[in-house]
């Protein structure tokens, strides 16, 4: 990091470029109303228009531009209109298409002319056929397209009138065609994602970028053009360049807005995708040191040690990634889901874990939560009325999980997405065939994940063991504790919490339900048969479910049932583990057992992701010997055939202290669920959440 | 079968030797160490630790082949990665015959005694030669301050020592840098000249003292009383290891 970047940094967590924001953004409604447009032509207007009120900002030091002056997203539709659009329909998280990945190597590869012919080849295609549907969305999508080039163009204007060259000369050529350089596909890439933030979609995904961007970073090393210093700086900048306009990006908390780049893995054609572009990927990210972009790396059982050195030295920045995915496993799941081989070796991390295809997918890989403990607490409590047996109590939480699957996955019949001209252009084979994404995309499931499985696990055993095993705990006294959330019954709760076995200890008598657990929910998702042919992803995360499924969702309506004091000794209230992690307050030996309790899981039958989540004490990467540690640990991760690992180094005494002083704190990163956000902007439970966790990790 | 008095089992610890390890806290230490950091491990018998989260029962008794089982489930993955399993404490030597049990039960792996060298002859011959690697602590040279400092002559310690050659066992001294107490420059060019002949020795490491070594004290019901001054610089002199030619790391 230069002085250049230094400051580039700084001025953009100072929040500097806030001041070109514009006050009130375009008024598109009755522009759309008045000409009467569709809803593909207001969704292309959307595009034009904000890209043609965007004033254009060069700071004399920049090398990449494009910072967003529009802080708003226009509705195009009036809320009645709207309503009366979408009535009876499912409209996820708003409705636009989000939390995917586009088809950033075609887009730039062919650049937007090559686009726009493909666009208009299309077009003249179907108008022999007279399908006017198809000419209404590529209509769309070249007002969008026509709208990017005269943002850019507007923007190389400016450059030359400030007599930067080397800017002016690099946007008179990209997005438009395909890029010569290194640079070029970095600044090409910056506008064009950039757009679509804009254009109002969430969650927008990075992909594979070390395979996209490294053939013209090799061309250029090759040519002498660059050394890997200028190309660092110049990753540097854009990776920077993504923290610029973050704070207008919706998100549960602030940072949840899924920039996410994933890293390594398999070439389509089976190879090993690992090139210096991965590793410089993982260097800069270490030494900018900002919440995005947000790494995944994929990795296998023999991947190099010193790459996993490096990731393990970027986790020890503290900003709760890498995130790492086991090659091994995750492909053969996608594989055993329907996703052709090519595929599923491509697969990227959308914005917290789930595996998704570029370009190709349209999955919606979060319709919501089972909660495991409510199915599993339903099951107790009925079964022990009734005297049944233990193994008719895991047959009534298998009812209770298909329930819970069947109740999710039901609105997404009904799912519609807004028409997406612009994004269309950036996917596969959308132009090509005339179709919108949210339409015609190849892959279109649904994803549910299965939420606190160590809680569930741990409470059944807990009954296997005290009721059905040792008859010490009388199902009447159970209940009855449960009813009272063990208020009176405090020896009960200690006897079911700390004598019984507890996940994470690696002890058969609980990891074998965590595993049935897994492999009810698949076989729930298996049942359905949503409309259009989409399969049901069964997943292993958790998101904000850990604390929504103890304690409801402060006054916002929660479809997923909430649990109150179970019979693992909790108490109602209580948080659970995040994703795949013990419950809090189990007292672990350390996190190899942890490894190997979910090690038990069938992980070809949950495609969906969701991580081993552990956090390690920061102490715990002081030196090259510790970080080899560390780096063998993860190895260690992707040989026991596990499918995903979160680690996060945690100060505790920072935590506490930036609890009482926030502004000592301002750059203190942790990953929260599937993301990381700045701890002093998260809100006081979250603070006090991840605190807890690590004392608990410290104990 | 033999049992012993554990009071915790920690994975992934990655100051107690090589690789990736497992360390088994043995419980109860014939020495009082006033700077001991781990207070619940100097009784031998289990114990209750209270703190504002609860009370929680410290140290537990294990059947040899219990323990031996829940280290036998991990055994291939610390083999596999260039660790194994350490016995620490409070203090193995005392618990030799359970350790040396346990030891004899797991399959191929790599054993480190991390031990403070006090204990019987025939007690420690019997763990060093389970041993691939000895962790050998070296506190205070001098007779009469060893007794002060942690209640115990280091006679015993001294004849150990001196065994490892016999054993034919590499062994690292570790030395807790003690403000005041070990760390002068008298004391550590004396434990420089007990080691330097030692033909089996890998290297010395300096612990430097840790500010929170009282912090458990209170749960266990106890005082700490360090009887020297906590706040004072700590001498981290290397020059005494590096002059008599052995390989010294501050930890």
């Amino acid at each position: 990091m230069n002085e250049r970047l230094e400051n580039l940094r700084a001025r953009t967590r100072d929040g500097h470029f806030r001041r070109y924001r514009q006050a009130h953004g375009p008024d598109l409604v009755a522009e759309c109303d008045r000409e009467r447009l569709s809803w593909p032509r207001r969704m292309a207007r959307l595009t034009r228009r904000l890209c043609e009120a965007e004033q254009v900002v060069i700071e004399p030091d920049e090398l990449i531009v494009f910072t967003r002056t529009v802080a708003t997203v226009p509705a195009v539709y009036s809320a009645e209109a709207e309503a009366a659009l979408t009535v009876g329909r499912t409209l996820h998280e708003g409705g636009l298409i989000n939390n995917v990945c586009a088809d950033w190597e075609t887009a730039l590869g062919q650049g937007l002319l090559g686009r726009r012919r493909v666009a208009c080849e299309t077009r003249a295609r179907m108008a022999l056929g007279g399908n006017a549907e198809a000419i209404e969305f590529l209509d769309a999508a070249i007002e969008t397209i026509d709208a990017v080039l005269a943002l850019a163009g507007r923007y190389a204007t400016e450059a030359r009138r400030l007599d930067k060259v080397d800017v002016a000369s690099v946007l008179e050529h990209v997005p438009a065609k395909p890029p010569r350089t290194f640079h070029e596909a970095l600044q090409a890439l910056r506008l064009l994602h950039a757009v679509v933030w804009l254009s109002g979609h969430h969650h927008v995904g990075l992909g594979r970028l070390d395979q996209y961007v490294w053939p013209y970073l090799a061309s250029d090393l090759e040519a002498r053009k660059l050394d890997i210093a200028a190309a660092e700086e110049l990753l540097a900048e854009f990776f920077i360049a993504l923290n610029r306009d973050s704070d207008l990006y919706p998100g549960i908390q602030q940072g949840d807005n899924g920039q996410t780049i994933t890293l390594g893995g398999l070439t389509r054609e089976g190879r090993a995708a690992v090139n210096p572009l991965t590793w410089m990927a993982l260097r800069v990210t270490r030494d900018v040191g900002l919440i995005d972009p947000k790494i995944n790396l994929r990795i296998t059982g023999e991947t190099e040690l010193a790459l996993l050195e490096l990731a393990t030295d970027l986790t020890r920045k503290g900003l709760g990634f890498p995130q790492y995915a086991n090659d091994d496993v995750v492909i053969p799941a996608l594989a055993a889901h329907g996703y052709a081989l090519e595929d599923a070796r491509d697969y990227t991390v959308a914005a917290c874990w789930e595996f998704i295809i570029p370009g190709r997918g349209m999955d919606v890989p979060n319709i919501g939560a089972v909660s495991f403990p409510a199915a599993a607490d339903a099951a107790i409590r009925e079964g022990l009325a009734d005297g049944a047996s233990f193994d008719a109590i895991l047959a009534r939480t298998d009812a209770e999980v298909r329930r819970q699957v069947h109740e999710r996955a039901i609105p997404y019949d009904r799912l519609l997405w807004a028409p997406a001209p612009y994004y269309s252009v950036l996917m596969t084979g959308a132009l090509e065939a005339g179709v919108d994404h949210g339409q015609g995309a190849r892959y279109r499931n649904l994803g549910i994940h299965g939420a606190a499985a160590a809680s569930a696990a741990d409470a059944l055993a807990a009954v296997r063991r005290h009721v059905f095993e040792l008859g010490d705990v009388h199902p009447a006294e159970l209940l009855a504790a449960l009813d009272a959330d063990f208020v009176g019954h405090e020896g009960l709760r200690r006897r079911l919490a700390d004598e019984s076995p507890r996940v994470g200890l690696n002890e058969a008598a609980v990891d074998d339900l965590v595993r049935l657990l897994y492999d009810r929910l698949a076989d729930a998702c298996e049942a359905e048969e949503p409309q259009s042919g989409a399969i049901v992803r069964p997943g292993t995360g958790s998101a904000m479910y850990y604390l929504w499924l103890a304690r409801g969702r402060d006054g916002v309506p929660l479809a997923e049932p909430v649990v109150g004091a179970t019979a693992d000794g909790r108490r109602r209230g209580d948080p659970f583990g995040a994703n795949l992690a013990p419950t809090p307050g189990t007292r672990l030996r350390g996190p190899i057992s942890v490894l190997q309790s979910y090690a038990t899981i069938d992980y070809r039958r949950v495609c969906n992701g969701g991580p081993i989540t552990l956090e390690l004490s920061d102490s715990v990467f002081r030196d090259g010997e510790s970080i080899r540690k560390v780096a063998l640990f993860v190895r260690a991760f992707a040989r026991l055939g596990c499918q995903q690992l979160q680690l996060n180094a945690l100060n505790g005494e920072r935590l506490g202290d930036a609890k009482v002083h926030p502004e000592n704190h301002r750059d203190l990163i942790v990953r929260v669920w599937g993301w990381s956000g700045y701890f002093c902007e998260l809100a006081p439970e979250y603070q006090d959440h991840v605190i807890a966790r690590h004392l608990y990790a410290a104990v | 079968m033999t049992s012993g008095i554990v009071f915790d089992v920690r994975e992934f610890t990655l100051h107690d030797g090589p690789g990736i390890r497992t360390t088994v806290f043995l419980k109860g230490c014939p020495l009082a160490c006033t700077w001991c950091h781990n207070p619940e491990g100097l009784d031998t018998a289990p114990q209750v630790m209270r703190s504002p989260t609860g009370d929680r029962t410290v140290g537990r008794p294990y059947e040899a082949a219990e323990l031996a089982e829940i280290l036998s489930r991990q055994a291939g993955i610390l083999a596999s990665n260039e660790g194994g399993v350490t016995f620490s404490g409070g203090e193995p030597l005392a618990q030799a015959t359970f350790v040396a049990e346990v030891i004899d039960l797991l399959p191929g792996v790599h054993i480190v005694l991390d031990t403070s060298g006090y204990g019987g002859k025939d007690a420690f011959v019997a763990l060093a030669r389970r041993a691939d690697l000895v962790f050998f602590d070296l506190k205070v040279m001098d007779p009469l301050a060893h007794r002060r400092w942690t209640g115990q002559d280091n006679a015993p310690i001294l004849r150990n020592l001196a065994l490892l050659a016999d054993l034919r066992r590499p062994f690292v001294a570790r030395v807790p840098l003690v403000p005041g107490v070990t760390d002068t420059n008298e004391n550590l060019t004396a434990i420089a000249a007990a080691v330097a002949s030692q033909p089996t020795l890998v290297r010395v490491e300096l612990l430097p003292y840790n500010r929170a070594a009282g912090g458990k004290y209170a749960a266990c019901g106890r005082t700490f009383l360090p009887g020297f001054d906590e706040d004072q610089p700590l001498n981290v002199e290397v020059r005494p290891f590096r002059s008599a030619g052995i390989e010294v790391r501050v930890a």
